[in-house]
């Protein structure tokens, strides 16, 4: 029985790592009858990858997204976190944030955003952090309402029996109660904020790894808009192995 | 007693946000040029039009397909994925560890673009495109809809003698059915967001594509009547349809 599983265990592992290897190499068979702008090679396209990374021409781009993403993510979870704290702490404003700001953020569609900030903005980097704290702001409020619902009320009333100053109860009780949902809503905006980043790069403005996908799909460089789209996947990845999942461990609840 | 003055507080709130908006909505629209933001009357003026408009309907019904195929098919799809891992145990590093994750983290834009690439402009692009952001989610709630199955009714069936298929269709499936439907529940919500750039980009009909020409014409009003259309679409359906459908569900599926 124990051999067994551990034979299952072996299959399976061999199976989900050799699973990549065989699309490679597929990937490579293909490429090899196809021309380079409908298929390019996986030499190809790692190489194009790597420039993104170590090429001065190209790693301004990759650098300017993940600053744009992180400051729209940075600029959501306080948004979204004022927003939930309004709803809570002035019962009467629930609903105007619940049923009407949070419904209409939710579905409002992204490139709707992105054209709307077109006519309004001069592109730039302001106009594309707009763009994405918008739509970020739904996820985020609705992590923390969560976070805000689940606060020890009795852990917070012991506070105010020790002290008058509303900061010292934030900072010191309400805050750490409130870090593990802080950091999942980071997570999620994280995540989403790299999926809606290159929607918001792609109009007018002129730096960023969406308006270099944009430029490469129109002058037909496929590995380009392959190599764009496995950087984001690595850039996202690595966040959340060497950034978020270890502030994640650091701020769970024990 | 105090609760329902709450209530009654709340909704009252809640109108005068609604009518502060549309207000501001207004003085903005008369200061501002309508390239910048039409007022409410401009854009209800527009919407009027665009539903007395036989072409524009075309467009609405073209995103409205692109949709459901969409939906139905990455359903299909990443179903049958969380399934195979489910029934053949030796896939479950390769479907959820590798296909949903990769999936999940690949850039929607990105696939529209390649599917332009790939397949020119067109409903294949957009359905393609659509479907392969939607995949990953049908993956991930298949697959917690089939890691909250009873192991004791599997065990019974089994001990009944019901066949792999019989014991599908009899347990899994019924069980299945309140993360289907969330599955399009979720779907359907996200599909619209994406839906506009795979028109943008790589169809020649639906919202997206009125967006493209709306955009290229600096017609704002044309944006914001598409914009308004879209969230009251997936407001109402989501409100009055999928979550009274969703409750109703989750009622019979407990009473059993």
């Amino acid at each position: 029985m124990k051999h067994s599983s551990l034979a299952a265990s072996i299959a399976e592992r061999a199976i989900g790592e050799g699973l990549p290897l065989v699309f490679l190499l597929a990937w490579w068979l293909t490429a090899r009858n196809m021309p380079d702008f409908i298929l390019p090679g996986p030499v190809q396209t790692g190489e194009t990858l790597l420039q993104l990374f170590i090429d001065p021409a190209f790693v301004g781009d990759t650098l300017i997204s993940l600053a744009r993403v992180v400051a729209s993510v940075i600029l959501a979870v306080i948004l979204g976190g004022a927003l939930a704290a309004l709803a809570r702490y002035v019962p009467s404003s629930a609903y105007a944030v619940q049923r009407r700001v949070l419904p209409v953020l939710n579905s409002f569609p992204s490139v709707g955003w992105a054209i709307l900030a077109t006519f309004w903005f001069q592109p730039d980097s302001g106009s594309v952090i707009f763009v994405e704290t918008l739509i970020l702001i739904p996820f985020c409020a609705i992590a923390l309402t969560q976070g805000i619902a689940d606060m020890d009320r009795e852990l917070l009333e012991m506070g105010a029996s020790f002290s008058r100053s509303g900061f010292k109860i934030a900072w010191k009780i309400a805050l750490p109660m409130l870090l593990p949902y802080i950091m999942s809503s980071v997570r999620i905006a994280y995540g989403v904020g790299w999926k809606i980043a290159l929607v918001s790069e792609l109009f007018g403005v002129d730096h960023g790894l969406g308006y270099l996908m944009l430029r490469a799909e129109v002058i037909g460089n496929t590995a380009m808009v392959f190599a764009s789209c496995f950087a984001i996947v690595i850039i996202f990845v690595a966040g959340e192995k060497l950034i978020i999942d270890p502030l994640a461990r650091r701020f769970a609840v024990h | 007693m105090v609760r329902d003055d709450l209530e009654r507080r709340r909704r009252r709130v809640a109108t005068l946000f609604t009518l502060a908006v549309l207000a501001v909505w207004i003085v903005v629209g008369i200061v501002e040029p309508p390239y910048l933001l039409p007022g409410p009357g401009d854009v209800l003026e527009r919407l009027g039009a665009f539903v007395i408009d036989p072409h524009m309907w075309v467009h609405a019904g073209a995103s409205l397909l692109h949709v459901v195929v969409a939906v139905a098919g990455s359903i299909l799809i990443g179903g049958c994925l969380a399934l195979l891992a489910y029934y053949l145990p030796v896939f479950r590093l390769a479907v959820h560890g590798r296909i949903s994750p990769f999936l999940n983290s690949f850039s929607g834009t990105g696939w529209v673009l390649l599917a332009v690439l790939w397949f020119g402009l067109g409903d294949f692009t957009v359905v393609f495109s659509l479907a392969m952001v939607l995949i990953p989610f049908a993956i991930i709630n298949v697959r917690h809809g089939l890691d909250s199955l009873d192991p004791e009714l599997i065990e019974m069936a089994k001990s009944f003698g019901h066949s792999d298929f019989k014991r599908f269709r009899l347990i899994i499936l019924p069980a299945l059915t309140p993360f289907l439907f969330s599955t399009m529940r979720s779907s359907f919500g996200v599909s619209w967001k994406a839906l506009l750039t795979a028109e943008l980009f790589g169809g020649d009909k639906g919202f997206g594509r009125l967006f493209n020409v709306a955009r290229q014409n600096y017609d704002t009003p044309l944006v914001v009547t598409v914009i308004v259309i879209i969230v009251v679409a997936v407001y109402a359906s989501d409100r009055y349809l999928f979550e009274p459908a969703q409750a109703r569900l989750s009622a019979h599926y407990e009473a059993l």
